[in-house]
């Protein structure tokens, strides 16, 4: 209220000495008269109710306002009591008491508004708030009383404090942070939480604009767009958590989910939003998503690893397979027989150790190179499998059968790998007989195709299940069944790529069924 | 392969670019079984390969090669850059230049293919695969293709 403070003040020094040495009765009633038509222009542009009055507690001058406010005439208040229409407060205060003069008392007041009740010509009362300010005159100090008529915000403490009373168990009892913000953005109610999620008293919010505690983000959304109602504009909101950033006293920010809900009031649609720290929640989220990032390097570096690894290690190991070779082949006959033993066991590690670098190689490639999806024909895939697998069959005798099979969404290349190593697994684990393959599709539950190799073979022990996808991972002897053990994990890994499961299904004598699934491709197939 | 009496055979010269010297010796018996008129020249870096092909320092008298075997992996200058060097060479770009490499990365393939090798060749672990493989290259690049004439000085 500096305004009204400095307007005092001015007031104060200049008309006071004109004032002064006018001390005669007479000359004091028109020094009111010219005062009046002084101050009128002063007075009736106030937008509140004014009036002048002395000591005595009578009403020396007033505007229209006043008039209106109070319901009467200005002759009929002109000269009047104040406590006519200011019944109580008002007069006491103008009067000295023993211990302090009257312009001490009054300084006391001066730039504090003071909540009285006023009366009506009619009788009827109304809360008004008043301001004081003095004014020196040839009568002694006079006060100029402004009245403003505060109804409406009694109605809306009133309102408050019984909507408060009301919700105050539901907001305590809330587990997050509560806010009741007006269409203005001004923070009308708040719970516990909420002092303590930002760190200020309550006395320290009420009232304040909610932008002091989220600042971006939340009072913008309480504005209707020309299109839109208010109604409509917050119908969006509810429900949907809306991530923001919570600012608190001491400037520190922390990450907040709000959840809105509209509130009817006698002010209007007021809203009350549910604020949740959402630092911990975050924190685990980024905690993830960077282990997440770490976990993707490390993988890939352990591709790249094996693929480069594999690449130099062929190298001397190209130096002692071809040597041994050639010591043999040149030597051959001219060597003892231990000799030639130790010859053909070097020759044959080198050539075992081979084979492991080049399954590793292309295990490790399913992993590296990028997967070109198409929607293909899985029939076509499983023929050409067969085409390569050619040699096996006709030496096994095996009889390969199928069922039609369905397009799907794959990486051509890989699934021809994965039926051929399928396939050749299903011919090659086998006991005498007739070998006896069948491929086959059906949907599943997750309307996912899933695909069966079915052989009459040995069949697996069900505690080998999770093991025989395993890297390098053997059942047999190398001297029953050749091979490095690669076979499976890699159809393990193009199947996982492609977002399938496999499995096998078996007992020992009972021949398996290895189960993949694969996508559906989008078209009818 | 008895050459007609009239005909006077001169034996192919080979550059073969590589540094390991059990390949440079595999390579070298290879060859011996496969074709006894090929001419092994050996370099064992990039420097030096572009030095043979140049006649230039201890190789003033080098004679240019009928074809190239070239690794990618090198010290000094890798094998990409020589063959980028060969193939933006006027004179040398004509020297069919076969890429012989442990490596089966794609990216080395494609890009071989993209600085203008004339093929690309992974060598195997076995010894009698490797002797197959040089006497495919024996009964191609050096029987049934037409290499182009030894110029400018041959």
């Amino acid at each position: 209220m500096r305004p009204e403070g400095r307007k005092t003040k001015a007031v104060r020094s200049s008309p006071t000495v004109a004032i002064r040495d006018l001390s005669r009765p007479d000359a004091a009633e028109k020094h009111l008269a010219q005062m009046e038509s002084k101050y009128h222009g002063l007075l009736e542009a106030a937008p509140d109710a004014m009036v002048v009055v002395n000591q005595g507690g009578d009403i020396v001058l007033l505007n229209l306002q006043a008039e209106k406010q109070f319901g009467y005439r200005r002759d009929e208040l002109l000269g009047q009591k104040v406590t006519n229409i200011i019944p109580v407060g008002f007069a006491e205060r103008l009067i000295a008491d023993d211990l302090r003069s009257t312009e001490d008392a009054l300084a006391q007041q001066i730039g504090t508004g003071i909540e009285l009740i006023a009366r009506r010509k009619d009788g009827s009362e109304f809360p008004i708030e008043i301001m004081l300010s003095p004014l020196e005159s040839a009568e002694g100090i006079l006060v100029t009383a402004a009245i403003r008529d505060i109804s409406a915000r009694k109605t809306d403490e009133k309102h408050l404090a019984q909507m408060e009373s009301k919700y105050r168990g539901l907001l305590e009892a809330a587990p997050d942070a509560m806010v009741v913000v007006n269409q203005g953005g001004d923070i009308v109610l708040l719970n516990l939480q909420a002092e303590k999620q930002f760190g200020y008293r309550r006395d320290e919010l009420l009232g304040q604009k909610v932008k002091n505690i989220i600042p971006e983000g939340f009072a913008e959304r309480l504005l209707a767009d020309r299109l839109r109602s208010a109604d409509d504009a917050l119908a969006q909101q509810i429900g949907t958590g809306i991530e923001l950033t919570g600012r608190r006293k001491d400037g520190s920010e922390f990450p907040i989910e709000l959840m809105l809900s509209p509130l009817e009031s006698a002010e209007g649609i007021l809203v009350t939003a549910a604020i949740r720290d959402i630092s911990v929640r975050k924190a685990a989220e980024a905690n993830l998503l960077q282990k997440v990032k770490e976990l993707y390097r490390s993988n890939e570096e352990l591709e790249q690893f094996a693929y480069f690894a594999s690449h130099d290690l062929q190298e001397p190991l190209r130096m002692v397979a071809s040597y041994t070779q050639l010591l043999a082949r040149r030597y051959k006959g001219k060597l003892d027989t231990d000799a030639e033993e130790f010859i053909a066991f070097a020759v044959d590690g080198a050539s075992r150790m081979q084979r492991l670098i080049q399954d590793l190689l292309a295990y490790s490639r399913v992993g590296s190179k990028g997967m070109n999806l198409l929607e293909i024909s899985s029939e076509g895939a499983l023929q050409q499998a067969l085409v390569n697998l050619r040699g096996a069959v006709e030496e096994s005798g095996a009889v390969v059968t199928h069922d039609p099979l369905p397009a799907v969404l794959a990486d051509e290349m890989q699934l021809v790998q994965l039926f051929q190593n399928l396939v050749a697994n299903a011919i090659k684990y086998q006991k005498p007989g007739v070998p006896l393959v069948h491929i086959s599709a059906a949907r599943n539950v997750e309307k996912k195709w899933q695909f069966s190799v079915r052989d009459n073979g040995l069949g697996i022990d069900p505690q080998y299940f999770e093991r025989i996808f395993g890297l390098f991972q053997r059942l047999h002897k190398r001297e029953e069944f050749a091979g490095t053990g690669i076979g499976l994990a890699i159809c393990k890994k193009i199947v996982e790529r492609h977002g399938g499961r496999v499995w096998v299904e078996s007992g020992p004598g009972q021949g398996s069924t290895f189960r993949f699934t694969l996508a559906a491709s989008k078209m009818k197939s | 392969m008895k050459p007609p009496d009239n005909k006077i055979i001169m034996p192919i010269k080979i550059l073969l670019v590589e540094d390991s010297p059990g390949d440079v010796r595999l390579t070298q018996e290879a060859f011996r079984d496969a074709n006894g008129l090929t001419q092994l020249h050996v370099a064992a870096d990039g420097v030096e390969a572009m030095a043979f092909l140049k006649q230039e320092g201890t190789h003033v008298h080098a004679p240019r090669p009928d074809i190239i075997l070239l690794d990618l992996n090198l010290p000094k200058m890798d094998g990409r850059q020589v063959l980028a060097q060969i193939k933006q060479d006027d004179d040398l770009k004509t020297i069919p230049t076969l890429i012989l490499t442990t490596s089966e990365a794609e990216a080395d393939i494609v890009k071989s293919y993209r600085l203008y090798a004339n093929c690309y060749l992974n060598k195997p672990v076995r010894f009698d695969a490797f002797e197959s493989l040089v006497k495919s290259i024996n009964d191609f690049w050096l029987t049934k293709v037409k290499l182009p004439p030894r110029a400018p000085s041959g």
